[in-house]
């Protein structure tokens, strides 16, 4: 897959293209607004990240420029502001996705590769994690066979974490899926449900499926223990 | 010509209106009809019954006409003011480019419009200059955060890492974002000062929301077996921005599990008023002396620090709920008793 960067203060685009290198992705980096559009035309890229404030063409009036030429390419904005208006405006003017800085690295990932094979899966119906199961119509999961009694909040707690499984889901993205906020709560709620939701899932397993990564969020996946 | 004198002439024209009426009157009182009676041969009225007349039958006219003709005038004077009054009303934060219009006869009016004009242009570039300090200052303060972030991360992907720098690093992920936290409260709160902030307003089912707070309380406090009360909760509908509503609902819940006691309550109880609805929200916290709550809104206050307790948080929560309350036209309070419970009551007006 290959994610164009368009990012002009160099330290953080240094970090972004060694992170997404890793996972195996060819990055190419621009370090402002006006040169987008030549190569966006003349080369193919599946997913290009954009940062809003850039010399030249800032990075609003790019994803219209795109927009306009019908030029469909997944975008993800980065913004420093991370205003609610700012966000519906980015996404009025065509952007896929907005991520606020400062980012945790792992979920600007973890999107990118979201938007890159967009299209591709549509939401599974039961989701499977080793001898974890959740059926997405009835809203039921079990474990080992075993069904687990979840209430309303944290199943979609849960189905996010499981539709996202193997990649780290970030807070402040969890409470955006879940909660429906749009501002940082400022509580530890997410960690209590998330507390709730291990003991019921992950208490008397001895393979835990829910990983707390320190400083980021959470993920859902198998470690051997 | 200025209005003192356009007054002077319009009010002098109806002076003489009334002169007319009055002298007039007078002619044909004292003259014409004298001359008829003696004419007609009758005899000459008495000249008190002659006075009378003419006080009964013209001045009181002469009166009327004066006071017709001065409200008149008056209306005529104020009349420019109204209009001016109202386009002064159009202008907001929102349309600081808007320009009133010069009448052109150059008088008091218009120097008062030139002056409002050079106020409003003034009020404009600062609200621009704010405006673009914060959207500055914010990235400023967000390039660095993001490549510490962005870095630590990367490091914390080294396998070579041992135990202790890992924990380091960590430790510094969960700081930077409690720093990016307090700067974005801290930026909310700079643009609110501006009145940059915009509040998209919609009917909100107020005691859901409350509800809905109440069952997050239960969690938040389930750790310390705070009971969580949901006394009387009315329905009520409040107009507001949802978004800002839930933040105010939650910063408070927030305090109110924080500053309590192992076993202690919260209480939720929520009243319909006429034109308002109340929420209060009572915990068994330890309190705050009178001091604290003179400058529990402040910002970064963090109570009294002989208490001295290890409660995580910004200090710019309760600043953020009371301007919150404020921007929807309501207030905020706390009331307390030292060692044993503390209330926050939140009026706000009843939304449609």
């Amino acid at each position: 897959m290959r994610v164009l960067v368009v990012e002009n203060e160099r330290k953080t685009a240094s970090f972004v293209r060694k992170a997404l290198q890793e996972e195996g992705f060819a990055v190419e980096v621009l370090d402002n607004g006006d040169a987008v559009l030549p190569l966006v035309s003349s080369t193919q890229f599946d997913v290009l990240v954009l940062d809003i404030m850039l010399p030249g063409r800032d990075g609003l009036s790019v994803v219209r420029q795109l927009r306009e030429r019908r030029i469909k390419i997944p975008v993800m904005l980065l913004t420093a502001r991370g205003e609610v208006n700012e966000k519906v405006e980015g996404l009025n003017a065509g952007a896929d996705d907005y991520l606020a800085k400062p980012f945790a690295l792992a979920e600007l990932v973890a999107r990118v590769r979201a938007l890159g094979r967009r299209g591709g899966d549509t939401g599974a119906i039961l989701l499977r994690l080793a001898d974890l199961s959740l059926d997405t119509v009835n809203h039921r999961a079990e474990r080992a066979g075993n069904p687990i009694d979840l209430a309303p909040r944290e199943y979609r707690l849960l189905e996010f974490l499981m539709r996202s499984a193997g990649q780290v889901c970030a807070r402040m993205a969890i409470v955006e899926k879940v909660w429906g906020y749009d501002f940082d709560p400022g509580t530890n709620l997410v960690d209590v449900y998330i507390m709730r939701l291990r003991e019921k899932v992950d208490a008397g397993h001895e393979r835990k499926l829910l990983h707390t990564v320190r400083g980021v969020g959470y993920v859902m996946k198998e470690m051997t223990p | 010509m200025t209005i003192g004198t356009r007054l002077t002439l319009w009010y002098s024209f109806v002076l003489l209106l009334a002169l007319v009426v009055l002298g007039g009157g007078m002619y044909y009182e004292l003259v014409v009809e004298r001359d008829e009676t003696k004419a007609a041969g009758r005899p000459r009225e008495p000249e008190g019954e002659e006075i009378s007349e003419v006080v009964f039958f013209y001045a009181v006219p002469a009166v009327i006409v004066t006071l017709v003709g001065g409200w008149w005038l008056m209306r005529k004077a104020l009349s420019p003011i109204s209009t001016l009054t109202r386009a002064v009303e159009r202008i907001s934060a929102n349309n600081l480019k808007e320009r009133l219009n010069r009448s052109g006869n150059g008088d008091e009016l218009d120097r008062l419009t030139d002056v409002f004009n050079t106020m409003v242009a003034g009020l404009e570039s600062s609200f621009t200059r704010e405006r673009e300090f914060t959207i500055h200052a914010s990235h400023e303060l967000k390039t660095p955060l993001t490549i510490m972030r962005g870095q630590i991360e990367t490091a914390l992907r080294e396998d070579a890492l041992t135990e202790p720098q890992r924990e380091i690093l960590s430790s510094q992920l969960d700081e930077i974002q409690r720093l990016a936290g307090i700067v974005d409260s801290l930026f909310l709160l700079a643009k609110a000062d501006a009145g940059l902030v915009e509040l998209r307003r919609e009917s909100i089912a107020w005691h859901e929301l409350v509800q809905e707070v109440a069952a997050d309380a239960e969690l938040l406090g389930a750790s310390q077996q705070l009971k969580i009360r949901a006394g009387q909760v009315e329905p009520v509908t409040v107009s507001g921005d949802r978004h800002r509503i839930r933040q105010l609902l939650l910063a408070i819940t927030d305090n109110a599990v924080r500053y309590n006691q192992p076993g202690g309550f919260v209480e939720y109880r929520l009243l319909k008023e006429p034109g308002h609805a109340v929420l209060t929200v009572a915990n068994s916290g330890p309190g705050i002396s009178l001091e604290g709550l003179a400058r529990v809104f402040d910002r970064f206050y963090r109570g009294d620090p002989a208490r001295g307790r290890a409660v995580e948080g910004s200090g710019l929560g309760l600043s953020i709920a009371q301007w919150i309350a404020h921007s929807h036209g309501g207030t905020i309070k706390i009331e307390s008793n030292v060692g044993s419970s503390t209330t926050v009551t939140i009026r706000l007006p009843v939304g449609v």
